[in-house]
């Protein structure tokens, strides 16, 4: 009986045991390989299921990637700094200064959408080398550099506004808005949608709503930018180990300096769609979107040490911050209740997201005696 | 390379260095007496934080009628950017230069309260502007009403919804002393119509970009929407974007509060048709002038004066914003 039993256990009955189990292992691989975006489906998922087609249609959608959109952006030039192991904490400060640039060319001058664009982006450009110059150049950390150039741009902005929101709404004796005021709403003024009339895959001829058109280009140029270009690999290098890249050639200065520019001018990219959004430009517009970026950044799986990261990654993380408010609001969460909810998702989702996560369920699933169990179940026919 | 940085950055300090001299050198003297010889009292205004809309207007308007006293000077204002420990010492220095008035819009009560008990001991007579502090040694408080506002604008929803009907409220931080009375004095006000009910209530934080979201979810969410009761004017705005946008903005009626005259303010709304109504919520610069002057001359001041909430109507809108214009002020 004993040797019986020997026999048969590694034979036929406990292979289909073990099929089973591999077949669990299997997908919780596969869910390994998805899990960056677990977050995102447990979270769109709650939404379905508790509201239905009250969150999972077109318009609550966009909506309610078109409140964050401006943030997003920010969080795409935060994933370039933060690659590079350095942090970013003036980006909020910046959109603000481009929000209220953009209002003001507009209420004051009379610019066009199509000028004052590049004009914001390029102040935004300005104060994003400033702040690689400052952690390049002057060797200062970057988290000071740019504590300290938060509180300039702020001051800076607070000073073009006299501390008064301006309105990008302007109207002309006869009560309508003026040409580039009506063109100016495009940016992102709720209802007003771009490319409409052109048939367009999903949206049909109702057009698109430029926030979230802006950060879904944003994304994929900077994803493409990290991940095929010299540029791209120069920035995971120096984030990875700055000495090494160093001595292979890379030019940190320049890559650092670099990297901030670019997270400044997308700041800058993203003061229009703020200045929009609220048909104003406050001059405290855009404080502590610093916060909301890097919380993106890092529920996307990037890693403050810098070298390890995504743009596509933290487009997910700004999608579950942005969702789970949504699906919170649509539901008539307490405001207290949904700040305590927030808190512990954002934990669960970075846990779930961890590169471990899986591979340490994965072995524990291993330990599991299923061997034990399958040799008391062929044992117990036999005996029977 | 590292020569230069090194001369930069002495350059760079060189240059800080002597612009804060500069600064300091320009800080006006304590006067006694003007050009004609008349005596000239000096006067310290802590302002708790500028960035607000409302306080900024305030500091413009203290400027305006503190000239319209040819006695009276005000040196220039301090802003604490909303930290206590900030306004304490910015009303310690006030102290130092043993100024003739002291204004102060106090952050909190709780730390401000002993930087003014020093001021009254070294007979500094003080003026409270808006909010309290734990002592009463200030010559003079001067304040409006957040209850009486709140309740002037439920008194405007409970005219507006003869019928009854659905009601949304846009709340400021939550634990803000004018969120919490502007809520109670709406709510004991529309309790007179029992058929107005509050469907929904979020903290959209004062904030314009946070009240836009809010109400698309609202309105995502299909119920009937006849009004919305923001607590300031940014986020009834905020509020009407998002309605306009669903094409919804003409049947509901939006009432703010605060009743700023800037050009992207609550009157102009009202003007506009975007807000069916919103109340002046005093700014108190003119009395705290008036009450300055009142002091240096010897007269007696009240002690306490609430001053009244203006209701801002389509009808009385643009007399109201040509008053308060801010342009009238001009931005010095």
């Amino acid at each position: 009986m004993t040797t019986d039993v020997q026999t048969t256990t590694p034979s036929s009955p406990p292979t289909d045991q073990l099929d089973s189990a591999s077949r669990l292992r299997r997908s919780l691989s596969l869910l390994g390989s998805l899990q960056g975006y677990i977050g995102l489906v447990l979270i769109v998922l709650v939404g379905i299921i508790t509201k239905g087609q009250i969150f999972w249609n077109q318009q609550n959608l966009t909506q309610a990637i078109g409140a964050f959109s401006s943030r997003g952006i920010l969080a795409v030039g935060e994933t370039l700094v933060i690659l590079t192991a350095g942090i970013d904490l003036s980006v909020g400060s910046i959109l603000g200064l481009g929000s209220m640039v953009s209002a003001l060319l507009l209420a004051r001058h009379g610019l066009s959408p199509f000028a004052i664009l590049p004009i914001s982006m390029a102040v935004g450009a300005l104060c994003g080398f400033c702040n690689g110059i400052g952690t390049a150049w002057l060797k200062i950390q970057s988290f000071v550099v740019t504590l300290a150039m938060l509180n300039v741009i702020r001051g800076i902005d607070r000073q073009l506004s006299d501390n008064v929101s301006v309105g990008t709404q302007i109207v002309t004796s006869n009560g309508t808005l003026t040409k580039n005021s009506h063109a100016f709403q495009a940016f992102g003024t709720p209802g007003h949608n771009v490319l409409s009339g052109v048939n367009l895959p999903f949206v049909g001829k109702a057009g698109i709503y430029y926030p979230v058109l802006a950060l879904i280009v944003v994304v994929i140029v900077f994803q493409l930018l990290l991940s095929k270009s010299k540029l791209g690999r120069h920035i995971y290098a120096v984030g990875g180990n700055p000495t090494a890249a160093r001595l292979s050639g890379v030019n940190v200065t320049a890559v650092t300096i670099t990297v901030f520019t670019l997270c400044g001018l997308l700041a800058g990219f993203a003061g229009p769609i703020d200045a929009a959004y609220n048909a104003s430009a406050d001059p405290l517009a855009g404080t502590s979107y610093e916060l909301d970026a890097i919380a993106a950044v890092v529920i996307g799986g990037a890693s403050l040490s810098g070298g390890r990261g995504s743009v596509v990654g933290t487009f997910v993380g700004a999608l579950i911050l942005t969702l789970l408010d949504n699906v919170l609001g649509l539901n008539s969460i307490s405001d207290n209740a949904q700040l305590i909810i927030k808190g512990l998702i954002v934990i669960a989702a970075v846990v779930i997201q961890r590169p471990d996560f899986f591979r340490s369920v994965v072995s524990a699933v291993r330990r599991i005696p299923i061997p034990t169990r399958a040799r008391q179940s062929t044992s117990t026919p036999e005996e029977s | 390379m590292k020569r230069y940085r090194f001369l930069i950055t002495g350059v760079c300090v060189t240059a800080v260095a002597l612009v804060a001299t500069a600064c300091a050198s320009s800080a006006p003297k304590k006067k006694s007496t003007d050009a004609s010889g008349n005596k000239v009292f000096v006067v310290g205004y802590s302002q708790s934080n500028n960035a607000e809309p409302y306080r900024a207007q305030l500091n413009i308007q203290l400027r305006y009628f503190m000239k319209q006293y040819k006695n009276l000077k005000l040196l220039p204002i301090t802003d604490a950017h909303q930290s206590s420990a900030t306004q304490v010492g910015q009303v310690q220095n006030f102290i130092q230069q043993n100024v003739d008035v002291l204004i102060v819009s106090p952050n909190e009560p709780d730390p401000l309260s002993a930087p003014v008990q020093a001021a009254c001991a070294k007979n500094i007579p003080v003026i409270i502007l808006d909010r309290s502090v734990n002592t009463d040694c200030y010559k003079s408080f001067i304040g409006g009403d957040n209850v009486a506002a709140g309740k002037q604008a439920g008194e405007l929803a409970v005219k507006d919804l003869p019928d009854g009907g659905n009601v949304v409220e846009l709340q400021g931080i939550l634990s803000d002393q004018p969120q919490i009375d502007r809520d109670k004095g709406f709510r004991e006000a529309i309790a007179a119509n029992p058929k107005i009910h509050i469907i929904q209530h979020r903290e959209a934080k004062w904030l314009k970009e946070s009240a836009t979201p809010i109400m698309q979810q609202w309105l995502q969410q299909g119920q009937k929407i006849d009004l919305v009761y923001a607590e300031n004017d940014p986020m009834a705005l905020g509020a009407y974007l998002a309605a306009a946008a669903a094409h919804k903005e003409k049947d509901i009626k939006f009432i703010g509060t605060d009743g700023l005259a800037i050009p992207d303010g609550g009157i102009r709304a009202v003007q506009q048709g975007q807000l069916s109504g919103t109340f002046i919520y005093p700014t108190c610069a003119q009395e705290a002038a008036a009450t300055a002057e009142a002091i240096v001359t010897g007269k007696t001041v009240e002690h306490h004066q609430t001053l009244e909430v203006t209701p801002v109507t389509p009808q009385n809108a643009a007399d109201l914003y040509a008053k308060y214009d801010d342009a009238r002020f001009g931005s010095g």
